[in-house]
């Protein structure tokens, strides 16, 4: 029910980024990839249809960054994963804490961990991090960071329509229902 | 609420609490005098590790395989073995352990293949400086012996 | 968010903390103050950050496992099953079902033990002392039980993946047993001399409101969510490992206040309780560790987010895994990183005393916010 529900909503404005995946073996149902500019529509999308932040959070990828956002319901079991892509060398995304108050010390984290810029964000000053701190200890050595590929399910189909950023984009795991739909 | 009724519903409050507090005097006590009475540690108690000695040789029982070594979190077990001339297998010489940086997880204990080590059940560990706690237990085996 | 300093106004700044025994840890929070009432306040968080996160991309899945109980030292139990429910959906490893049962009862345990010490140290901040000696000295019997099995009063390590590392024995059993009719004993005494306390009822009701809406927006969880009415709780929502199987009810409340949230976690020990007797009723017989479990866990490619429910709130990790085995990123979402980020709003316009009875009122663990 709020399965589908929210499905056929955020359906209605990302008809090409929405994906289901599997449930039991992921732990979200719906997972939506994004332009980095639209991740505010994304976080107006969730709050119309009631859905709290979990928490905003990053991996650092070669050549783009990926954000992720985690949504989950409080009426029900449904959790929707947003992910944008943002590059490396500059990454920015826009800020989504005037949507979701509780965003505004979740990007905090991520900016102090990952450098990630939020754009028009009220405060990103490092929050976990000394005041003066200069480094990002989440970001990977050159060596050690891997591409988007080498940390998706192997069952990778190249998806045509998919937003273009990066490759190897995940494709919904045999098109199953989660669980609790 | 009246005024006379705050205090009253104050006084019937602070009774009631009194009460409890009352009925608590009356009860065995559940402290410990610790320093002159002690209570049992349960057998589980994870102390730092110390070698088990095999029972019919006397040798410890550590093949020397050096797992505990690798699998350990924060790296504060360092082993050093050799193979004294004639025998067929190799002999501890130092089994350092870092006391201050272990936390008692047990990965080392579950992971080693011959239960050469256990923990102890060492709890009145106190000490001056640092040092005190980077214990070879091959020495304090052997003391203890 | 942020607080200007103003030299030219009349206002007063005041940092409570680091070292403040009302926060629990070490927590600063700058406070602007117009006499007694709070304008503006600003948590300063990161005093015992230890970027757990950043550790779990350098160990091996199973030595990360003593980190667990090590980000919320006081439900440790949580933390465990939480990472090793992630990792068993990511590997495929089942864990038999006398394994699962343990984990649930030592869990409410941990839970119960959490919740005894946070009823007495909120009334402590609010000035009571003796209360605190009474539920320390039944929290005494929890850390006894849970060190005759797991062999740690505190920072447990007690799970592992495909089951836990040790069965539990029959004088646990009774022990626990004995535990629970102790327990509801003690709680309607609890409820004499704390619930019923006209100074305590004072401090509490009406203080620190958090309406739904701002708790939606904020993520907030927990029994902090429920005492704003809402009935979110992972356990029955999104249920995991042996939930479903047991009889248990969400307490709610709808005052919105501390008191509520006070009332939401007395009430939760209760059904912690009916938990821990069904689980230990319906006790399968069995192997605690499934049969094959590789020495070395190494997950497939792939992420994974696994939740559980903490005595405070919703707690999740994301893991990624890029087929090696160290897990490429670890994120860990702590339920009170969300709660304490509300406490700037709903303190606004409020006392200060009331501002130590609704930080006590979230039940703020800070090495689970800093992480
Ligand atoms: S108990 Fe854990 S930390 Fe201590 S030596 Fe063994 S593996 Fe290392
Ligand atoms: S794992 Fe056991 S046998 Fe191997 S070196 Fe360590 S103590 Fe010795």
């Amino acid at each position: 029910m709020l399965l589908s529900k929210t499905k056929t909503a955020i359906e209605s404005i990302f008809p090409l980024e929405i994906k289901e995946a599997d449930y039991a073996r992921v732990g979200y149902h719906l997972e939506v990839i994004l332009d980095a500019e639209k991740v505010v529509s994304l976080a107006k999308v969730m709050m119309a249809q009631g859905f709290y932040l979990e928490d905003v959070t990053a991996i650092d990828l070669n050549p783009d960054m990926e954000v992720i956002y985690h949504y989950a319901h409080t009426e029900g079991c449904c959790r929707v994963t947003g992910r944008a892509y943002t590059p490396r060398h500059a990454p920015e995304v826009p800020t989504i804490a005037g949507i979701y108050s509780g965003a505004n010390w979740h990007e905090r984290e991520t900016h102090d961990f990952f450098g990630i810029t939020f754009k028009d964000h009220p405060y990103l000053v490092p929050l976990l991090l000394p005041e003066d701190a200069d480094f990002h200890p989440l970001v990977k050595e050159d060596g050690k960071v891997k591409q988007l590929k080498d940390i998706k399910r192997a069952e990778v189909k190249e998806q045509a329509g998919a937003p273009a950023a990066g490759e190897g984009k995940p494709a919904p795991a045999g098109g199953e229902k989660g669980e609790k739909a | 609420m009246s005024y006379f009724g705050e205090i009253y519903t104050g006084a019937v409050s602070l009774i009631a609490g009194l009460g409890v507090t009352g009925k608590a005097l009356f009860q065995p006590t559940v402290t410990v005098q610790y320093p002159w009475e002690t209570i049992d540690i349960t057998p589980t108690f994870r102390g730092h590790i110390e070698l088990v000695t095999d029972e019919e040789t006397g040798n410890f029982k550590c093949i020397c395989c050096g797992l505990c070594q690798l699998n350990c979190p924060s790296h504060c077990i360092s082993i050093k073995s050799s193979k004294p001339e004639g025998a067929k297998k190799k002999a501890l010489d130092s089994y350092m352990l870092n006391f201050t940086t272990c936390s008692l997880c047990g990965t080392c204990v579950e992971g080693c293949p011959a239960d050469a080590i256990k923990f102890s059940d060492d709890y009145n560990l106190a000490g001056f400086s640092r040092e005190e706690f980077y214990f070879d237990l091959v020495k304090r085996a052997r003391e203890e012996k | 968010m942020k607080i200007e300093r103003n030299l030219e106004e009349h206002s007063l700044y005041l940092n409570m903390g680091p070292q403040h025994p009302s926060t629990h840890g070490v927590l600063r929070v700058i406070l602007k103050l117009d006499g007694e009432y709070i304008e503006e306040a600003e948590p300063v968080l990161g005093y015992i950050h230890r970027m757990h996160e950043k550790m779990g991309e350098n160990r091996t899945y199973a030595q990360y496992l003593p980190n667990m109980g090590r980000v919320d030292y006081l439900s440790a139990l949580s933390y465990n099953q939480c990472y090793v429910g992630a990792v068993e959906r990511l590997t495929g490893i089942a864990p038999p079902p006398r394994a699962e049962y343990i984990r649930v009862i030592t869990t409410e345990l941990n839970r119960l033990s959490s919740h005894l010490l946070w009823f007495g140290a909120y009334v402590l901040d609010l000035g009571g002392f003796t209360p605190f000696l009474y539920s320390f000295d039944d929290r005494e019997h929890i850390l006894d039980l849970l060190e005759s099995i797991t062999g740690s009063r505190l920072t447990y390590c007690y799970f592992r993946f495909g089951g836990v590392s040790k069965d539990i024995t029959d004088d646990f059993i009774t022990g626990t047993r004995a535990f629970i009719k102790r327990l509801r004993m003690h709680l309607p005494m609890y409820e004499t001399l704390v619930t019923k306390n006209v100074i305590f009822i004072n401090r509490v009701k009406e203080v620190g409101i958090i309406t739904p809406e701002a708790a939606r927006r904020y993520g907030v969880t927990g029994p902090a969510l429920r005492g704003s009415g809402i009935k979110y709780d992972v356990r029955k929502n999104e249920p995991y490992s042996i939930y479903p199987e047991v009889d248990f009810d969400i307490p709610v409340q709808d005052g919105c206040d501390a008191l509520s949230r006070y009332i939401v976690r007395m009430l939760e020990m209760e059904q912690s309780m009916r938990i821990i007797e069904q689980a230990l009723d319906k006790l399968p017989e069995g192997p605690v560790m499934a049969p094959k479990v590789p020495k070395k866990v190494k997950p497939p490619k792939g992420d994974c987010y696994f939740a559980v429910e903490t005595a405070r709130g919703d707690f999740g990790i994301y893991i990624v895994s890029d087929g090696t085995e160290t897990a490429y990123r670890i994120k860990l979402r702590t339920p009170g990183f969300s709660n304490l980020s509300i406490f700037a709003e709903i303190s606004r316009g409020t006392l200060l005393q009331d501002a130590i009875s609704t930080m006590g009122s979230l039940d703020l663990v800070i090495p689970e916010i800093d992480r």
